[in-house]
């Protein structure tokens, strides 16, 4: 290796970082060290002048590591790394001492400022100097991406990605495309139908010489990485093999009726809120039009948007199909959407009536009636009796059957209530904890159309803007495994976050994917045997910067 | 040729469309009419307890961040729109922006100008905030001495990067551009409106937004009339949301999830606070809300009911009158701090922006969208919103919609051969 | 004990580049002053501490330790700091094991935008390991 040499260039900002720092004190200092070729103080690093002398600096003194003693590197990291790379250095070779934000703005006796500035520069210093080299690649990526779920979200998620020119390949479960949006028996405004919503999208959908539909199959397994993923998909008795360089998840949800919260099974007239739909979309089952209706939900989970939303639009649809007494009771109605309470005062203006509880109401079942007992919180808590000939039940939204399968192959956590995506803002919108991965619809939030369809837009963009190029970049090998040391413990594999570690069974160690890492180092912290080496974070790094305590 | 978009508004609804298309090999004009981008939410407060509540605040920063790393993205800060003609492709927009007096590119935010600014009880010359992009200082012509007749160049004179320039006019920018993003943001109810509720007469009456900013600034809350920690508070929600008589028949979404949080931090920082939260309909439904909200119940009262008027016996006494539902009558009780939680309503020169571009304003005033489903495109070809603009959202779901309409903007500009 | 020259604690933070970092950026921007005595080691996430960094620090001569991560559910790594709490915890009982008071490796959290509480915390610190006193694995340093 050749002998290192580092340059260290400080910046004044100005003149005001020597007002607070011995600058001259600590360059003398630097020139001690043995290493330490050449220290610098310049007016203003940031300048493109000062940059080009810099790049001629190192260039002309054959510095091979570079300190930069200045502000944040949040503001110029990049800009210094690219000036390191012009001289011809990898840009990896460098560290930055933030003396400015970090010192001279927060110290003010001059003294212990110059102090710690001087301990600052230090720890860079005695970090760049056992830094390695990270070299840059470009990787082809595939430009495919698979979406896993058929609905009205998989489907628009699809129709976004194919009008942005990728390929996609979309795959059901069920052996049509369409979801629960089919089971609906109304949307709102009521002019425009879930038919021909369900209708333009699967024109969009089959028309689209972009992407290729896959109804009757399922995910069986998944290996690769973001833009390397190799995905076996399961048919009918066939097996297909597919590259991806993303995925999407929109698998939506499922309802679930708790008879033993509500106490009672359903029945000739207790039905749930899917159960009236299917009614509603078939007219000619419906034998005797009832005169009451009764929805009531909050029972079973207080939380939720789709037991208001469906509460809201079918009884509007049975208002003005049937003319029947309609009474809401419930805790809380979520209006928190677009439209959404539009449509509450609309429904109230077609003379539904709604009651809001505290405590749950009585209902019993008595002569083909069902008999219900509320308080009337805006009446004292006064006890109200109702009587309807149907009553129509909220069911819990829970995730889809196979969740737990799914989750399991893919690697990417669950969240609150078992649904997808852990509860971590920097994850929203649509990420995963996994690069490449994303999800859409109401398989991760409860969420109303309007919203799912922005969603769905999101992560078909979040992809698109990930693999359009066709190229990804990456850092190779920045983190890397010792052969002789790792023990195949697997323990980095099963605390790795993202889901970067796999197996090399040749080389009998384990290694790290360079697309997938996300550079957390968090595989380097609990390899027992310290076979892991994070270049830009190396153990030897920082016991090193640690010596200068 | 590249394509170029211009997005119109720098909050996070704006930024987050400007990344999208920025990455995606668009040239961006982002005109913010701020000194800096950011919007509302660069000035909100972080609402973690003993962990983090999810109030998102912190994504602003890191996007802003991203902004820097896009060469593509021209900021064109202290900005406005004065004038737009032309069609999706071809738009020529005109623009006026204002001097910040400030060279951007030469100011470094060093800090000597401030330190030396002679204006009382501000400065004169600030950086509009520590997360500020362009990271450079701005001067407030008002309150600058040397634009109210005094001979001052105290800045100018010292600032090592000759970066200030007192002659600076108003400039008039002319770009083409293929399409256009309304991101301009909203403004808070003006709880004024509801005079009954003592804001602006009463001193320990605030808003949400006051409490952002106390909590920003300060980190904390103290009561405005003493000083001393709050005992005993309240929130009111729906305030200037889900009332026609005002004009606003909607839900503005982010305000009862951000009583619950900042209820929860001040119980946090101040354990025997009694915090009472006066509401309609809770909205809880969201990612693992119904659980904070469970959480929430047993430490905070809820009380069904908005009330009808607050009076104030002592600055630190405010008696509110609700309906006391349970018990069936009217309930007086005192509180020596009163929240009222103000809602999400249009900018007052929403008509004025509707009108220079052509389009349509919805019911409450709002950006209007092809249908609530189809809601990035307006009735204008090659224009579209993004965020709070189009009606009340969260910070995710407006990183989401900004998203939606970059996306729609290249998927449209596609279908043309744009 | 009276001493001649005031005490001055030798802290080391390790702060993640996602939240503490930031947060000692941004307390710069505000000019809100912090002690001087505090080495800030740059980490990519809380999680790339180990427990051989924090003894390692005390073997060197550092009065304190505190690992500055994201909120809890916040990391940017999902269980970076977590696990720094776990190693936090484990040095802790290592400290104590060979007689060194536990309480002079914390954890700590903030947001990346929250620099009055990055300097809060600098404060406390530093009062707190002032009263415990300098780290008696000092002279052997």
């Amino acid at each position: 290796m050749d002998e290192v040499k580092i340059g260290v260039f400080i910046c004044n900002c100005g003149d005001t970082i020597s007002k607070s720092v011995d600058l001259l004190d600590i360059r003398a200092r630097l020139e001690k060290l043995a290493d330490v070729a050449l220290v610098s103080i310049g007016h203003d690093l940031c300048s493109p002048q000062a940059q080009q002398a810099i790049r001629k600096d190192i260039i002309d003194n054959g510095i091979n590591r570079v300190v930069i003693a200045a502000c944040s590197p949040q503001l110029y990291g990049d800009a210094l790394a690219n000036l390191v790379e012009k001289a011809g250095l990898n840009r990896h070779l460098l560290s930055v001492a933030n003396i400015r934000e970090q010192c001279s703005w927060v110290h003010p006796d001059k003294d212990k400022a110059t102090k710690k500035a001087m301990v600052q520069i230090r720890m860079a210093v005695d970090k760049v100097r056992l830094q390695d080299v990270v070299e840059q690649a470009e990787v082809e990526v595939y430009k495919d991406v698979l979406v896993i779920g058929g609905g009205i979200v998989g489907m628009e998620v699809a129709i976004e990605l194919s009008n942005l020119n990728l390929r996609t390949t979309l795959i059901e479960k069920e052996a049509n495309l369409g979801g629960r949006l089919k089971q609906f028996a109304a949307l709102y405004p009521l002019q425009v139908t879930p038919e021909e919503m369900l209708t333009s999208r699967l024109k969009q959908v089959t028309g689209s010489e972009n992407i290729d539909v896959l109804t009757s199959a399922g995910l069986k397994d998944l290996s690769g990485e973001v833009g390397n993923f190799t995905a076996k998909i399961r048919k009918g008795n066939k097996e297909i093999s597919r590259n991806f360089g993303a995925i999407i998840l929109a698998t939506g949800y499922e309802t679930l009726f708790l008879d033993k919260v509500y106490g009672f099974e359903l029945g000739n007239n207790i039905i749930t809120q899917s159960q009236l739909e299917g009614m509603l979309k078939s007219p000619g089952e419906i034998k005797k039009i009832p005169q009451s209706v009764g929805f009531v939900f909050d029972i079973c989970d207080e939380h939720s948007r789709i037991s208001t939303l469906s509460t809201l639009r079918n009884a509007l649809v049975i208002k003005e199909r049937f003319g029947s007494e309609v009474y809401v009771l419930c805790r809380n109605l979520q209006v928190d959407g677009a439209g959404l309470e539009k449509l509450y005062q609309d429904v109230r203006n077609k003379g539904v009536i709604f009651f809001k509880f505290e405590r749950f109401p009585k209902i019993l079942r008595e002569n083909g009636k069902i008999n219900i007992q509320v308080e009337d919180l805006s009446m004292a808590r006064e006890q109200v009796m109702l009587s309807c000939n149907l009553l129509v039940v909220e069911e819990k939204v829970v995730p889809h059957q196979d969740f737990a399968t799914l989750e399991s192959m893919l690697n990417i956590g669950l969240g609150p209530r078992d649904f997808y995506q852990e509860d971590n803002v920097h994850l929203y919108p649509t990420s995963s904890t996994k690069s490449g991965i994303f999800f859409a619809g109401n398989c991760h939030q409860d969420l109303d159309l309007g919203r799912a369809l922005t969603d769905a837009s999101n992560a078909a963009s979040e992809a698109y803007q990930l693999i359009s190029s066709g190229k990804m970049r990456v850092e190779v090998e920045r983190v890397v495994v010792d052969p002789d040391k790792c023990a195949l413990c697997l323990t980095c594999l099963r605390f790795c976050p993202h889901d970067a570690i796999r197996i090399d069974y040749e080389k009998k160690a384990a290694h790290i994917l360079d697309l997938a890492c996300q550079g957390c180092g968090i595989c380097a912290a609990v390899c027992p045997a310290k076979a892991i080496k994070f270049k830009d974070w190396s153990d030897d790094q920082i016991l090193a910067e640690l010596e200068v305590v | 040729m590249n394509k170029s978009v211009l997005v119109l508004g720098g909050g996070i609804a704006g930024v987050a469309s400007s990344l999208r298309l920025a990455v995606n090999g668009f040239k961006v004009y982002l005109v913010e009419r701020e000194p800096t981008i950011g919007g509302a939410a660069l000035f909100f407060c972080c609402k973690a307890t003993e962990a983090c509540n999810q109030c998102s605040v912190c994504l602003v920063p890191e996007k802003i961040a991203e902004i820097k790393a896009q060469p593509q993205i021209s900021l064109l800060t202290n900005s406005q729109v004065a004038e737009i003609s032309g069609q999706v492709g071809d738009f020529s927009v005109r623009l006026i922006q204002r001097p910040r007096f400030v060279d951007p590119e030469k100011c470094t935010a060093c800090g000597v100008c401030a330190e030396l600014c002679p204006s009382q009880p501000n400065k004169a010359i600030y950086l509009p905030s520590p997360q500020a992009l362009p990271y450079a200082y701005a001067i407030d012509k008002n309150n600058c001495l040397h634009f109210n007749g005094v001979e001052c160049n105290i800045c100018s004179q010292e600032c090592p990067f000759g970066a200030i320039d007192f002659d600076r006019s108003p400039e008039k920018i002319e770009l083409s551009v293929d399409a256009i993003i309304i991101a301009t943001g909203f403004d808070v109810f003006n709880a004024k409106e509801k005079g009954c509720l003592g804001y602006g007469r009463y001193t320990n009456v605030l808003t949400g937004l006051d409490l952002e900013m106390k909590f920003s600034t300060q980190g904390s809350i103290t009561l405005p009339s003493s000083g001393k920690a709050p005992q005993n508070v309240a929130f009111i929600q729906c305030v200037g949301s889900r009332d026609v008589h005002i004009g606003n028949g909607y839900c503005s979404q982010i305000c009862c999830k951000y009583a619950m949080r900042f209820a929860k931090l001040l119980q946090y920082q101040h354990p025997e606070t009694k915090i009472t939260i006066f509401y309609m309909d809770l909205q809880t439904a969201g990612k693992g809300f119904g659980e904070f909200y469970q959480q929430c119940k047993e430490t905070i009262r809820f009380v069904r009911g908005i009330p009808v008027e607050i009076s104030e016996i002592s600055p630190d006494e405010l008696e509110v009158k609700y309906e006391d539902f349970i018990e069936g009558k009217v309930a007086k009780e005192i509180f020596d701090l009163v929240i009222l939680s103000v809602g999400i309503t249009p900018r007052k020169d929403s008509s004025n922006i509707a009108r220079i571009l052509g389009i349509n304003l919805g019911e409450w005033g709002f950006f209007d969208t092809q249908d609530h489903l189809d809601s990035t495109e307006t009735n204008v070809e090659g224009i579209f919103v993004a965020g709070t603009c189009h009606g009340p959202k969260d910070i995710p779901e407006s990183i989401a919609h900004g998203a939606q309409a970059a996306s729609k903007v290249i998927q449209t500009l596609a279908a043309r051969g744009i | 004990m009276t001493t001649g020259v005031e005490f001055l604690p030798c802290i080391v933070a390790f702060c993640c580049v996602h939240s503490a970092y930031q947060a000692a950026d941004a307390a710069g921007r505000m000019r809100i002053p912090y002690p001087e005595n505090i080495i800030v080691v740059h980490i990519p996430c809380a999680g790339r501490v180990d427990t051989l960094h924090i003894l390692r620090a005390f073997e060197n001569g550092a009065d304190g330790v505190v690992i500055l991560a994201c909120h809890e559910g916040a990391c940017h790594h999902i269980l970076g700091n977590i696990m720094a709490k776990e190693r936090v915890e484990r040095a802790n009982a290592l400290l104590r094991e060979i007689g060194v008071d536990g309480r002079r490796v914390e954890m700590q959290t903030c947001a990346p935008n929250d620099g009055s509480r990055f300097a809060r915390v600098c404060h406390e610190l530093e009062e707190k390991i002032k009263e415990l006193g300098p780290s008696p694995l000092r002279k052997h340093a």
